[in-house]
């Protein structure tokens, strides 16, 4: 195809003839060179040798060569087109109201959000929530979606999560009998603790290398599970943080995992959630609680949430977030999974304020708006 | 799982030969290596570097379960899911007991009854499964010479006078208790790595070390620099081994054993 004659092609004359005289002769030819060279050596504008180059391509292309430049249109598309997906992309909602808000509606999907915090404070117990409520029913606002779980500490308990699902069962009957329409009996029928338990793929990781293979092979797990919206890794670091000699090594391999996660929360439209632990920073006398793996991968995650204590109280900080503001809400874990906590607001602002005394005060700029 | 020769995960003699010039060896090796890396030592493409890279992963990966069918293999057999401490409200609490499968960690001030629970559970999973018990061999690492068979027989003979009331029972109860004494880090983490066989044969249900931090205290002086990373880099290799035989060993068809972990204080 590359050989075929420039002149065979449906060119405007006065092109064609611009082109022989230039001694462009095959199609490789003038392929070879970018739009401005074209422009300069035959003497006509920038949009017209684009024009050029497309009629050739376009030719090639239903001549049936190879379509080369295919997956990158597929990568590309406007800040409007995104707009428009975004806006018909669903959350999976968290169970507590007050950490939906600040999520912007809950877990995003197509992105990567990381949970950090203390041993104990509610990370793996958000995650088992999560796997439950991807699963909601499209008409209970759900995502009827499925659930994969990695879980490299061995923390997750089936028990538990029985009871974040009958929990969730019980809330959505109590919506269908409020407003009985017949969708809502016919999806809660589908809606059974055996149905959410078989949807939660589990995965044990012992060591990083399974981790690595685990991750390697999602892709071909997704393609026969198509209906997963949701992959829990909890946690990323547990594995990273010992027999590890090689610091840079682990840097890259971190790095490598979250740009595959990345590639496969975008294929498949689904959501991401890493949790992360804890360490200990020495900053010449004082110590202060940062998350694990250190500085370069806290670039990895697109949202990155906190939660830690504060006296009794726990409290959900969005650290790091492209869409929303950061902020401080408490929440708490009852027996029935992760929820609200029941309080007036007026006890909280000063909770807020302790827990963040160098956090910029964004009160005033949002009277403003 | 980590040291798994390439050789075994189904790729070609020749290319094994290949990498082993290299030193890629086993499965970690080349699962750690970057795509780039990897066209250039096998001399492959793309696509058959990816295929390579899948086939390996397949050979390492863990295998799927969903949460139904792991709520199933509990519901079966309820007895090997927990092991209860016949506290009411801490087994009510703890959905029935201490959990089988993985690991716990008692933690409190000194004399308020750590060790004192230790012994206590240790004479439970030797208890028959009909009593509430796993009926196994417990292996005891003891750390701070805390253990004293005395008591265990104390507290056998006035929680069940019956069962323990012939001589032949209260000789048979303390001999399925395997008590090692480690007084050094490095020494309780050899005894860990070397647990495997002897969970096989002596059919363990709970594993108790009392207390990983003692030790570590000990040796490690946090205020010297790198020290502290070092002993979280010991810790957290002793928990990874002990979650990885508490799983093993859960499966109900095969033995069961429970990790059981004390430390005096929170570590940070």
């Amino acid at each position: 195809m590359e050989q075929r004659d420039v002149g065979t092609f449906p060119l405007a004359p006065a092109w064609r003839a611009k082109l022989a005289a230039a001694g462009f002769q095959t199609a490789q030819e003038v392929l070879e060179v970018g739009p401005c060279q074209l422009s300069k050596e035959i003497g006509i504008s920038k949009e017209d040798a684009l024009e050029i180059l497309k009629v050739i391509k376009q030719e090639r292309h239903s001549d049936g060569a190879k379509p080369s430049e295919e997956p990158e249109t597929f990568r590309k598309c406007t800040a409007l087109e995104l707009l428009e997906k975004e806006q018909t992309q669903g959350f999976i909602i968290t169970f507590c109201s007050a950490l939906d808000d600040i999520l912007g509606g809950g877990v995003q999907l197509t992105k990567i959000t990381e949970i950090c915090g203390v041993p104990g404070v509610g990370k793996t117990q958000l995650c088992m929530q999560l796997v439950v409520d991807v699963q909601i029913p499209e008409c209970f606002g759900g995502l009827a979606g499925e659930a994969i779980f990695i879980d490299t500490e061995g923390s997750f308990m089936v028990d538990r999560v029985v009871d974040i699902a009958e929990a969730c069962i019980h809330h959505c009957r109590l919506i269908a009998e409020m407003h009985p329409e017949e969708d809502h009996q016919i999806a809660l029928e589908t809606f059974s603790l055996e149905n959410i338990l078989s949807h939660i793929y589990y995965f044990r990781c012992h060591d990083y290398m399974e981790l690595l293979a685990q991750i390697y092979l999602l892709p071909d797990f997704l393609s026969g599970h198509s209906k997963v919206q949701l992959i829990v890794i909890d946690g990323i670091a547990f594995p990273f943080r010992h027999d590890f000699e090689d610091l840079s090594l682990r840097t890259r391999l971190l790095n490598g995992l979250a740009q595959q996660l990345i590639c496969i929360a975008n294929d498949h439209t689904l959501a991401v959630v890493l949790t992360n632990q804890m360490t200990t920073r020495f900053e010449q006398s004082r110590s202060s609680l940062v998350p694990a793996l250190g500085e370069s991968w806290g670039h990895a995650a697109t949202i990155r949430l906190i939660l830690h204590w504060n006296n009794k109280q726990r409290l959900a900080v969005l650290y790091k977030s492209p869409s929303q503001k950061e902020s401080t809400v408490p929440f708490c874990i009852t027996s029935h999974g992760f929820r609200d906590v029941q309080l007036s607001h007026s006890n909280l602002i000063p909770a807020e304020n302790e827990a963040n005394p160098r956090k910029r005060p964004r009160i005033e700029q949002v009277e403003e708006q | 799982m980590a040291n798994k020769k390439l050789r075994r995960a189904g790729l070609p003699q020749e290319l094994c030969e290949r990498l082993s010039r290299h030193q890629i060896v086993t499965c970690q090796d080349f699962l750690s290596l970057s795509f780039l890396e990897l066209m250039k030592l096998t001399g492959q493409s793309y696509w058959n570097v990816q295929k390579l890279l899948r086939t390996v992963s397949q050979s390492c990966a863990p295998r799927m379960q969903t949460a139904y069918e792991m709520k199933m293999k509990r519901t079966i057999n309820p007895s090997t899911a927990f092991l209860p401490t016949t506290l009411e409200d801490l087994d009510k609490i703890l959905h029935g007991g201490i959990a089988c499968g993985s690991l716990t960690e008692i933690t409190g001030p000194s004399g308020c009854g750590k060790t004192q629970f230790c012994i206590m559970m240790t004479l439970l999973a030797t208890l028959p499964t009909n009593m509430g018990g796993l009926d196994g061999a417990v292996i005891y690492i003891d750390t701070e010479s805390a253990f004293t068979a005395e008591r265990l027989i104390e507290i056998a003979q006035h929680r069940f006078p019956h069962y323990f009331a012939t001589e032949e029972k209260l000789i048979a109860m303390p001999s399925n208790v395997h008590v090692y004494r480690e007084l050094t880090c490095e020494g309780v983490l050899k005894r860990i790595q070397s647990l495997e066989e002897e969970i096989i044969s002596e059919n363990v249900k709970l594993i108790i070390v009392d207390s990983v931090a003692s030790v570590v205290r000990k040796e490690f002086d946090t205020k010297r620099q790198g020290n502290l990373k070092e002993r979280s880099n010991l810790l957290t290799k002793e928990a990874s081994i002990l979650k990885y035989l508490a799983e093993e060993f859960s499966i109900p068809s095969d033995s069961q054993s429970q990790k059981f972990l004390q430390t005096p204080e929170p570590l940070d």
